[in-house]
């Protein structure tokens, strides 16, 4: 009995443990299952699951027929882990074969562009990380990593690349090394060529292979919008090389070159020189890294005359036979006096005289006899004094003062483009109201920012004004024809078969209080006149010893003959008109 | 607890099937094997995914070396730079067909490089500038083809006689 009383209680001892213990693991089980359960599940994601942030590409940035001017690709950053150092063995015919750090080193470091010693300086050592070589290119990261080193690893990263260099580079501008945009249409459309960057989440094994099914795409990656300019990057490298080829020839401090075509105010080319390699902006000079066309005004000097002959027509001031005494030196009050740019007798020129012969004189006599308050008028009409809608970032509104600001001389020097600025944009635009019968279009730089997949995401809008008539825009063509058909110097701008009409500019450059010894020189045109599709306007800065726009033309044909050759522009099949008198007694002909 | 005594008989009808059993036993172990291969397979199958992944990127990658290869090819620059080495100008006289009106434009005309207008060598910077196109007019003579332009006087020819017509074509 006393057994059975003493196996009773050790039982009950037993069982009571037992009930404690099951009791203590339930509780236990419960906590872990049910109170604490979404804290530990998350813990144990946390610690089985990897996020990777999706990096969404650039968008391109495409010429006018779909060639690449900017894109987005990989670049890789080299790195070794000097601790991890040490001998690499390849399989060779089925042989393990060592080869000793030097010896790997001598393979590597002219992929990496360094000497040996200097590799071999990097790899010494025990920490973690040493930077090989930054930005290597695809076919060298290629390389690299056919040679099998365990102790290399690389960081890639997206980069810029513009195919074509400096063409264009002047409008494209460029991005910083981690991507940011920093000119150009690069920064101005931002929104449309940056992407979204994603986020993914998966879960991954003790090997690191990602467990399937278990990816969540917390955020999808967006890539960035194409940009489609209205730049025929042929027609731009082919400025940009008539350029270069004159700025050295002259030793002019910039030149620039704007193609417009005519009926759709579309930018075809905007060259200059010196231009910008966005790939390597560092090696441009900071001032030749933006777009002069753009961003730089300058008083234009005589291309204004024939803004002022525009005006004497529509106002009704004169017509295309009427003439005025232009001597070449006309005193005026306060003991001013305006001068031609050559002497001469008394000249009797008619508007077209006006222009073949540049006089200054000759614009005064036409241009006065019109109140300040109507000029001014027309000049904001045309667009000068204020930025275009291109809103290209630093534009530049050239000078234009309120006509109540105009001193004495402004009232009479601004017929002849002294004491405004222009830019060369603003310039080619007044130009292009006249070719296209009176009406200024808006520039149009960019046709649109397109979806990855071609959806259309946006298209600048575009205003059109009225500056003048018809009848006086197509007047003022011819008026400016007899500048191509008869100037001394406009003569040498004649595109063989076409109708060009345009006009010279030399003008003076303020330094100081006063000029300086050197021009801008510049020629702007239209052809063909009788269905005008392009202009034409080149501007050379501070070229050396060039006291005439005679240099101007010479580009000027070689743009125009270019375009016209490059659209396929049948050649003129009717002639300028004979009845309008251009020569000095206000007579037609020679 | 109860205990009640029952004849051998009675005992074996108690007795667990051992068919039930077995039954049991190997759905369980089908179902083991199953959810085993279904794993077997997942894993593998995420290799491969790995595997896949690898390759896509190493293709990613050599189509990205050709596309620079290509984007600089044909860059105006190394175009430009192969007409200039090859002794080729831009001739700006150009010669239009109109072949709705069969018209013809324009006088062709020879052009050399003393009077070309523009320089046809590359005078634009491109610092991407990586594979170029090598040959030159001595690497193409080598190669046993002819390196030479002849320049005719079509001025001369038959099409400018017609009174700046074009012949009409045999085929329309």
């Amino acid at each position: 009995m006393g057994n059975h009383a003493a196996m009773t209680r050790r039982l009950s001892a037993f069982v009571l443990v037992l009930v404690v213990l099951v009791g203590a693991l339930g509780y236990r089980l419960v906590d872990f299952q049910v109170v604490r359960a979404d804290e530990i599940q998350e813990k144990s994601l946390e610690r089985r699951s990897q996020t990777q942030i999706l990096r969404a590409l650039r968008g391109d940035i495409l010429d006018a027929n779909g060639e690449v001017l900017a894109r987005t690709v990989f670049r890789y950053d080299v790195n070794a882990a000097p601790k991890n150092v040490g001998p690499v063995y390849r399989l060779e015919d089925g042989v393990r074969t060592e080869y000793s750090v030097e010896a790997i080193a001598m393979e590597l470091a002219p992929l990496l562009g360094l000497t040996v010693e200097d590799l071999l300086a990097k790899l010494a050592g025990n920490s973690e990380y040493s930077s090989l070589a930054r930005r290597v290119d695809s076919a060298t990261y290629d390389q690299i990593k056919s040679l099998g080193v365990p102790w290399i690893y690389f960081d890639q990263l997206s980069d810029r690349l513009y195919p074509n260099g400096a063409v264009a580079g002047n409008l494209i501008g460029f991005v910083s090394s981690d991507g940011t945009p920093l000119a150009g249409l690069e920064r101005q459309y931002n929104t449309c060529l940056a992407g979204v960057d994603g986020q993914e989440t998966y879960e991954r094994s003790a090997e690191g292979v990602r467990i399937p099914t278990s990816n969540i795409t917390t955020q999808p990656t967006q890539d960035g919008g194409n940009l489609n300019l209205t730049i025929d990057s042929n027609l731009q490298f082919f400025a940009q090389q008539v350029l270069a080829d004159t700025v050295d020839e002259l030793n002019a401090q910039w030149a620039s070159a704007i193609v417009v075509e005519v009926e759709t105010g579309k930018i075809l080319a905007a060259a200059e020189a010196p231009s910008v390699d966005p790939n390597n902006p560092a090696a441009s000079d900071a001032d030749n890294r933006g777009s002069k066309i753009i961003q730089f005004a300058f008083e234009p000097g005589s291309i204004m005359k024939a803004i002022s002959t525009s005006m004497v027509l529509d106002t009704g001031t004169a017509d295309e036979y009427d003439t005025v005494t232009a001597p070449d030196r006309l005193p005026l009050d306060y003991g001013e006096f305006i001068k031609d740019s050559f002497g001469h007798d008394d000249f009797e020129l008619s508007l077209a005289g006006v222009l073949r012969y540049s006089s200054n004189t000759g614009i005064y006599g036409f241009g006065i006899q019109i109140d300040k308050e109507t000029r001014y008028n027309y000049l904001q009409k045309y667009g000068f004094g204020s930025t275009t809608a291109l809103n290209f970032e630093g534009e530049s509104s050239g000078i234009l003062h309120p006509v109540e600001d105009w001193t004495y001389s402004d009232n009479y020097t601004h017929l002849f483009g002294q004491g405004i600025a222009v830019t060369s944009l603003q310039m080619a635009y007044a130009y292009q109201a006249i070719a296209n019968g009176g009406v200024r279009l808006d520039p149009m730089l960019v046709e649109s920012c397109t979806s990855p997949d071609g959806e259309l995401l946006y298209v600048p809008q575009q205003n059109a004004t009225r500056v003048v008539s018809e009848a006086t825009a197509d007047l003022n063509l011819l008026l400016m024809e007899k500048v191509v058909e008869f100037g001394g110097v406009g003569k040498t701008a004649a595109v063989p078969g076409y109708r060009v009409a345009g006009k010279t500019g030399t003008a003076e450059i303020r330094e100081g209080v006063g000029y300086g010894d050197r021009y801008a020189i510049s020629f702007y045109g239209v052809a063909p006149v009788e269905n005008p599709k392009f202009v034409v306007g080149v501007t050379i800065y501070k070229p050396e010893g060039v006291t005439n726009s005679a240099k101007a033309t010479p580009p000027f044909k070689a743009i125009m003959s270019q375009a016209l050759k490059h659209y396929r522009v049948p050649p003129s099949t009717t002639v300028s008109p004979d009845y309008i008198p251009s020569n000095r007694y206000g007579e037609p002909g020679a | 607890m109860r205990v009640m005594m029952l004849s051998a008989q009675d005992a074996r009808k108690l007795r667990p099937s051992m068919l039930a059993g077995a039954i049991l036993i190997i759905g369980i172990i089908v179902v083991y094997l199953v959810q085993l291969a279904l794993n077997m397979i997942l894993t593998q199958d995420a290799y491969y995914l790995r595997e896949l992944k690898i390759e896509r990127k190493a293709l990613s990658t050599e189509v990205a070396i050709i596309q620079e290869e290509v984007d600089s090819l044909a860059s105006p620059q190394n175009l430009a730079d192969a007409a200039n080495r090859l002794g080729m100008v831009a001739n700006p006289s150009s010669v239009l067909l109109d072949i709705e009106k069969d018209r013809i434009f324009g006088t062709p005309e020879p052009v050399s490089a003393e009077n070309a207008v523009v320089a046809s060598a590359n005078l634009v910077a491109n610092s991407a500038l990586g594979a170029t196109t090598e040959f030159t007019a001595s690497s193409i003579a080598a190669t046993g083809f002819e390196v030479s332009v002849t320049t005719s006087q079509a001025g001369s020819s038959e099409v400018a006689l017609v009174n700046g017509r074009i012949p009409a074509s045999p085929t329309r």
